[in-house]
C-alpha cells in the first residue's frame, strides 16, 4: 500500500505524524511540566527548612556557647513570670540583693515577630558578684539579651559597685 | 564518497560483459574484463562470476571502495529532444510530463521518465527526455537487485562516453554508431551530451553476409534506416552532421562507413586510442571495442558530478554501502546516545524532583510531625536571633581590663544597645591614656575609640571618659538577618 503513495503523500503523512507527536508532547509535557514546577517549589521549601535545622557542627557549637538553653516564648503574662522568677533565682544565686525587679513592655521585635519585654534590676553588690551573675546569665532559658548595663564603683567602699541592669525576653 | 574503481556489467547483444575500471592520475586502468555467452547465465550468475556478492547478507560486507553499475539496454526506451523557455525545474517538469504522454500513449502511472536540461546559446533550455514502460524497468530492476548496483545507467550514455574518451570524440554535435552483432545503437550527441538514441536491428553480422545480394540489400536498408533516424532526430543538416562509426579496425566497419557515405552522410570510422589507458591494461583495439559499453558506463560512473539520465530514480534506490567505521565515529550513534542521555537526564531530574520532596516529607513525617518540623525551624531561627542579640560582656570586661596598664583605674562602665560603650576612670599620664586608647583601637570588635581627659591639679591624676563602638551593638539600629 505504501508503494502506491506518492512522495507528496508520504511527506504529508510524515508532517502529520510529527504534528501528532508534538501535540502529545505538548499535552502530556505541559501537565508534567506543571507537576515538575510544583515539585521543585516544594523541594526548595523543604530544603530551606532542612537547611534551617541542619546547621553544621561548628556553627551549632558556636550557637550553643551563646545560647546554651532556650525555651520558646509564652504568652506575655506567663513569660513575664517565668523570666522574672528565673532572673531572681540567678541574682540570688550570685548573692546579689536587688531591689524589686521592674517589668516594662517593650516594642515588637521586627526580626522575630515577638514582643520584647524589658526587666530592670538595680542593686548594690560586689564586682565579683556581678561577674558571677553575668557568667551564669546565659543559663536563663527565657533571656534574649542584655539591653543596658551600668556598673559604677563606690569610691567610699572598696570593691562595691552599683548595678543598673536591663535585660529582655520575648513574649507572644 | 570517492570510489577507487568501478565494476560495470551489461547485457549487450545477448552477451554478458563486465569490466573493472580504475582511475589513476588522469589515466584509466582496466583491471579485468569478463564475458559470457552462455544462455543459461543470468545477471545473478554473471555477477557472481565477476566476483560480486549476490547474497543479501553478504552485501553489507562487500568492498566499499568498489562501485558496481549495471547497464540498461535502451531498446524500448524513447528519447525526445525539445526546447523550452528558460523556466524553473518545476515548470520544466510539468511541460515534460505533458510531452511524455504524447510520445508514449500510456497512462502516466505506467511510464517512467527522466530528463536533463541544458542551456542553449539562444537563451532557451534544451531538454533531453527518456521515457520507458515502468513494467519493463521494474523487471530489469528485479534482475539486477541481487548484486545491488550503485547505479543503473543507460547503455547509450556509456557509448557516448567511451566515444568521447577513448575514440577521440571531440565534436559537440555528432551521430555515434555502435554496431553490435545483431543491432546498432545510434546516438545523437548535442552539446557534447547524448540527446537522442535509437536501436536499429541491423548489426555487423548482416554486413558480413557472403552473398553480394544480401550485402546490397543490407546496405540499402541501413542507409534508409539512417535517413529515417536522422529525420526522427530532427537533424536539419543531415549531410553536414559528422557520423562516427565505432570500430575495432576491421573491414566490416569500413563497409558500414562506405554505405553511409554512399547515402550522402558525412561518415567516418572512429578507432580506439589507448593513450588514455594505462599501459598495463594490455587491451587490444578489439578488446576495447568488445567491452566498449561497460567501459563507457564505468567511465561515466567514475566521472564526478555526471548528470546522467536516471530513468530508474523512482524504482530503484540502492542501499548505500557504508564505509566501515568504528561505531564511536558514527554521527548517528552519537546523536542517538546524546538524545538518550538527554531524555534520561530529563527523566532522572523529573523523578528526583518529584520523588525527592515526597521521600523527604515521608521520612520527616516518620520522625517528626509537620507541626514539630515548623516548630523546629522557628526555634532554630529564634535561637539565631537571640544569639545575635547577646553581647558577651564578660569578654568585653576582659578586653577593657587587659588593654590598660597598671596605673589605670576604672570607675564606671556603661553599655546600652544602640549607643557607644562608655568607661570612666583615672590614669597616671597622658601617654598611658594614649596607649590605652591605641590598645583598645587595635582590639577586634572595638572601633571608633575616643576619650576626653581632665587633669586634677592637686593629685595630678588624669580623669578620663572613653567611648568606643563594640561590635554591632553600638549601632543605632541593630539590623539582623532573620
Amino acid at each position: 500500500m505504501i508503494e502506491k503513495l506518492s512522495n507528496k503523500d508520504i511527506r504529508t503523512l510524515k508532517y502529520g505524524a510529527i504534528g501528532a507527536a508534538l501535540i502529545l508532547v505538548f499535552v502530556f509535557g505541559s501537565a508534567g511540566h506543571e507537576r515538575w514546577t510544583k515539585a521543585k517549589a516544594n523541594g526548595a521549601v523543604l530544603r530551606t527548612k532542612l537547611d534551617a535545622i541542619n546547621v553544621d557542627k561548628a556553627k551549632q557549637a558556636g550557637l550553643m556557647s551563646i545560647v546554651p538553653v532556650f525555651e520558646m516564648p509564652q504568652v506575655e503574662e506567663e513569660q513575664k513570670f517565668l523570666f522574672r522568677d528565673k532572673l531572681s533565682e540567678q541574682l540570688k544565686r550570685a548573692g546579689i540583693r536587688n531591689k524589686p525587679l521592674q517589668v516594662q513592655a517593650g516594642r515588637k521585635s521586627p526580626q522575630s515577630g515577638y514582643k520584647l519585654l524589658l526587666v530592670k534590676c538595680n542593686a548594690t553588690c560586689k564586682f565579683v558578684q556581678v561577674l558571677d551573675f553575668l557568667a551564669r546569665l546565659n543559663e536563663n532559658p527565657y533571656l534574649v539579651g542584655i539591653e543596658e548595663i551600668k556598673i559604677k564603683c563606690d569610691p567610699k567602699k572598696q570593691g562595691e559597685v552599683t548595678l543598673d541592669l536591663t535585660v529582655s525576653t520575648f513574649a507572644e | 564518497m570517492v570510489w577507487q574503481s568501478v565494476v560495470a556489467i551489461v547485457n549487450d547483444d545477448n552477451e554478458f560483459k563486465g569490466v573493472e575500471l580504475r582511475k589513476q592520475d588522469g589515466s584509466f586502468e582496466i583491471l579485468w574484463t569478463r564475458s559470457s555467452e552462455d544462455v543459461d547465465t543470468g545477471w545473478r550468475e554473471f555477477a557472481a562470476e565477476c566476483g560480486l556478492s549476490v547474497e543479501p547478507a553478504a552485501l553489507e560486507d562487500a568492498d566499499s571502495d568498489r562501485m558496481v553499475v549495471a547497464g540498461f539496454n535502451t531498446e524500448g526506451t524513447i528519447f525526445h529532444r525539445t526546447t523550452v523557455p528558460a523556466v524553473g525545474d518545476k515548470e520544466i517538469e510539468s511541460i515534460i510530463e505533458l510531452q511524455a504522454e504524447t510520445r508514449l500513449p500510456l497512462p502516466p502511472e505506467q511510464i517512467e521518465l527522466a530528463w536533463r536540461a541544458d542551456q542553449l546559446p539562444d537563451g532557451q533550455m534544451g531538454v533531453t527526455i527518456a521515457v520507458a514502460r515502468k513494467e519493463q524497468l521494474q523487471k530489469f530492476v528485479g534482475k539486477v537487485r541481487c548484486f545491488e548496483p550503485a547505479k543503473i545507467l543507460l547503455n547509450c550514455e556509456g557509448i557516448v562516453k567511451i566515444w568521447e574518451v577513448l575514440f577521440s570524440g571531440n565534436k559537440e554535435n555528432a551521430l555515434v554508431l555502435s554496431a553490435g552483432a545483431h543491432n546498432t545503437h545510434v546516438c545523437l550527441v548535442e552539446e557534447g551530451r547524448l540527446s537522442n538514441a535509437v536501436v536499429l536491428d541491423i548489426g555487423v553480422d548482416d554486413f558480413s553476409m557472403t552473398s553480394t545480394e544480401g550485402q546490397t540489400e543490407t546496405t540499402e536498408r541501413f542507409a534508409q534506416d539512417m535517413r529515417s533516424v536522422l529525420d526522427l532526430f530532427g537533424c536539419p543538416d543531415q549531410e553536414g552532421l559528422p557520423v562516427f562509426v565505432l570500430s575495432d579496425g576491421s573491414a566490416t566497419y569500413v563497409s558500414i562507413v562506405s554505405s553511409l557515405r554512399l547515402a550522402g552522410l558525412n561518415a567516418r570510422v572512429a578507432s580506439p586510442g589507448t593513450n588514455r589507458l594505462m599501459a598495463k591494461s594490455e587491451l587490444s583495439d578489439e578488446d576495447i571495442y568488445q567491452y566498449r559499453t561497460p567501459i563507457g558506463l564505468a567511465l561515466l560512473a567514475l566521472e564526478a558530478g555526471s548528470d546522467e539520465l536516471n530513468i530508474f530514480e523512482n524504482l530503484y534506490n540502492p542501499a548505500q554501502k557504508v564505509v566501515k567505521k568504528h561505531w564511536l565515529y558514527s554521527s548517528t550513534v552519537t546523536i542517538a546516545i546524546a538524545s538518550i542521555m538527554l531524555v534520561l537526564l530529563v527523566i532522572v531530574s523529573y523523578a528526583v524532583d518529584i520523588t525527592g520532596p515526597n521521600s523527604i516529607e515521608k521520612r520527616l513525617e516518620a520522625s517528626v510531625s509537620d507541626v514539630d518540623m515548623n516548630l523546629l525551624v522557628k526555634r532554630q531561627q529564634l535561637i539565631k536571633t537571640v544569639a545575635r542579640e547577646r553581647p558577651d560582656l564578660l569578654d568585653l570586661f576582659k578586653v577593657v581590663n587587659e588593654s590598660g596598664e597598671r596605673g589605670i583605674t576604672l570607675t564606671s562602665f556603661y553599655f546600652k544597645k544602640g549607643q557607644p560603650v562608655s568607661i570612666t576612670g583615672q590614669a597616671s599620664s597622658n601617654d598611658q591614656l594614649s596607649r590605652y586608647e591605641k590598645n583598645l583601637q587595635n582590639t577586634k570588635g572595638i572601633e571608633k575609640v575616643n576619650y576626653t581627659a581632665n587633669t586634677n591639679a592637686k593629685s595630678k591624676k588624669i580623669t578620663f571618659t572613653m567611648t568606643f563602638h563594640y561590635k554591632n551593638f553600638s549601632r543605632k539600629t541593630t539590623r539582623t538577618k532573620s
